[in-house]
């Protein structure tokens, strides 16, 4: 059934689908009462963001010239970061977004929709800490406004949001959860043997990626599902981070954290990179990798570069999956219980 | 040895997994930070019924058990374990309802089941996709405001309750759909 007719159906699941409404607002009003100007961006672009395993949805815009039709590639963004940082660059210190965002072949999924609501922000001269502390502020305050309760009941368990939550690097984690030290962890070979012994039976072929993620989904994502806390976990590996900042004192890995609760992935956020050189070098890395997976290719956006050159103080930012909140703040157990047309109702499932 | 790509697996299949078999009995498509795509499933040991979850890349081969289907008509409950019968030799099994996964909530003596087996071992029980339920307690329809809940509760032969539109009455016959348990049409 779809979800119109479950709601004429049972009225009292108007309830459940208003929790969008609540929660969008609240984001406003948060953001408002700190003085962040809210921007538009657009969502049709010459150059997605270039992160290696993300694939896009193409489209083609035309135009009439005196020398006739012309037509040039454009794609759905997946994410308004490249465009906000422009406006950053620009001189606005404090703005965020609410825009939809899109990522093709993700598969059918309880946490997935082709087309989903993203928040993202950013404040000048400030770093990633500033950002988790954001998220704490504007996660309490929309639990306290729709649940009126200083802790998040979801799925039979509750989430305690009072004071403030823990911070775990990528480093302990995988030395706590799996074993695994920092020397073994960055090294594709030593992981390599390390996942073979673990009972990973196709870790022979496997990229360093891959092997950090098949362990990170198997051994760290269910222990980070047994806190009772929501979890930032913070300080990833430098590949891993590709608009991130270096930390300071061990390079090997980069200021970004994602936050869980109850062992989903809500966000993901940088001490943004501002250094020009090293932000094309990692894009060109970034587009030869997406070539090497047989992935679109497009020209690295050259606009944000020069943005970068014209100087982008030090930023954090961040996106927030708000499908996943709001799924989280109705207590249901998928996001498409929160979308009134979920993405599978519009193409034929087997 | 029949494989299948993880990112292939579905639901009510068996693999094996760390040597034994093991049927599917959710699927779920994972993608760390943007990283590359993995297959998370939930597995249940056929012999122990415990159930494991495990995350495969996408792109890995699985091992797919050669599972042989025969047709069979369901008997009786007894205790935790579910009696088939096959029809043409008379030969009984005895499925762990652990392995039904919900669907004992169909069986009746009239619905047409395929009970799986993997070397002589039954692994599984596959469902039509519509099961014919008779209508066992309607309450009488408050008429309402037919606008909005045009739906009511009625209760099955086998104890599941469906929504169910407001003229379906008791000793009605219902189709109804064994994947998402809901009403979808009267039979007579």
């Amino acid at each position: 059934m779809k979800n119109w007719q479950k709601l004429k159906q049972k009225p009292d699941l108007w309830r459940q689908f208003f929790i969008r409404e609540q929660v969008l607002d609240g984001i406003r009003s948060f953001f408002k009462h700190q003085n962040f100007h809210e921007v538009e961006t657009p969502l049709l672009v010459a150059s997605p963001g270039t992160e290696p395993y993300l694939d896009l949805f193409t489209t083609d815009i035309t135009f009439q010239t005196p020398s006739g039709d012309k037509k040039k590639q454009l794609y759905l963004l997946t994410s308004p970061e490249l465009a906000m940082k422009k406006l950053v660059a620009a001189g606005l210190p404090k703005i965020f977004q609410l825009c939809k965002s899109f990522r093709n072949n993700e598969g059918l999924s309880s946490l997935h929709n082709p087309e989903f609501t993203i928040l993202e922000w950013y404040r000048a001269n400030a770093d990633y800490t500033d950002i988790m502390n954001d998220c704490e502020n504007l996660i309490k305050s929309l639990v306290k406004n729709i649940c009126q309760s200083d802790a998040l009941p979801y799925q039979g368990k509750t989430y305690q949001l009072a004071g403030s939550w823990p911070r775990i690097t990528i480093k302990k984690a995988f030395f706590k959860y799996a074993q695994i030290d920092s020397e073994t962890l960055l090294n594709r070979d030593l992981l390599m043997k390390t996942a073979l012994k673990k009972g990973y039976r196709h870790a022979k072929n496997a990229s360093w990626e891959e092997l950090y993620h098949q362990i990170f989904l198997n051994e760290i994502e269910p222990a980070l599902a047994t806190f009772y806390q929501p979890v930032f976990l913070c300080d990833y590996p430098l590949a891993l981070a590709a608009l991130s900042r270096k930390k300071a004192n061990d390079e090997r890995f980069a200021e970004r954290f994602e936050l869980y609760i109850g062992g989903i992935e809500l966000a993901n956020a940088f001490s943004e990179l501002v250094d020009p050189t090293e932000q094309r070098q990692r894009a060109t890395a970034d587009i030869q990798q997406r070539q090497e997976l047989s992935k679109d290719i497009f020209p690295i956006d050259e606009d944000y570069i020069q943005a970068l050159e014209s100087g982008l103080p030090p930023t954090g930012g961040i996106a927030l999956g708000v499908d996943r909140l709001i799924m989280l703040l109705a207590d249901v157990k998928s996001i498409q219980e929160t979308l009134f047309f979920p993405i599978e109702e519009a193409i034929e499932l087997e | 040895m029949a494989t299948v790509k993880a990112g292939n697996i579905k639901r009510g299949s068996h693999v094996r997994f760390r040597g034994k078999p093991m049927l599917v009995t959710k699927t779920e498509f994972s993608y760390p930070g943007k990283g590359s795509a993995f297959m998370k499933v939930i597995l249940k040991d056929i012999t122990s019924g415990a159930t494991v979850s495990f995350t495969y890349k996408s792109n890995e081969s699985v091992e797919e058990l050669d599972v042989s289907s025969i047709e069979m008509q369901f008997l009786y409950f007894d205790g935790n374990e579910v009696v088939f019968m096959n029809p043409r030799s008379y030969e009984q099994v005895q499925v762990s309802l652990n392995l039904l996964d919900g669907g004992e909530r169909y069986l009746t003596s009239d619905i047409k089941v395929y009970v799986q087996f993997f070397e002589d071992l039954p692994v599984g029980v596959s469902l039509p996709p519509k099961a014919k339920l008779k209508v066992v307690k309607a309450p009488d329809a408050t008429a309402g405001n037919r606008a909005k809940a045009a739906k009511k509760d009625v209760t099955l032969e086998t104890g599941l309750v469906v929504q169910a539109p407001l003229f379906i009455k008791e000793g009605d016959v219902l189709f109804v759909d064994t994947a998402s348990g809901e009403y979808v049409s009267r039979s007579n």
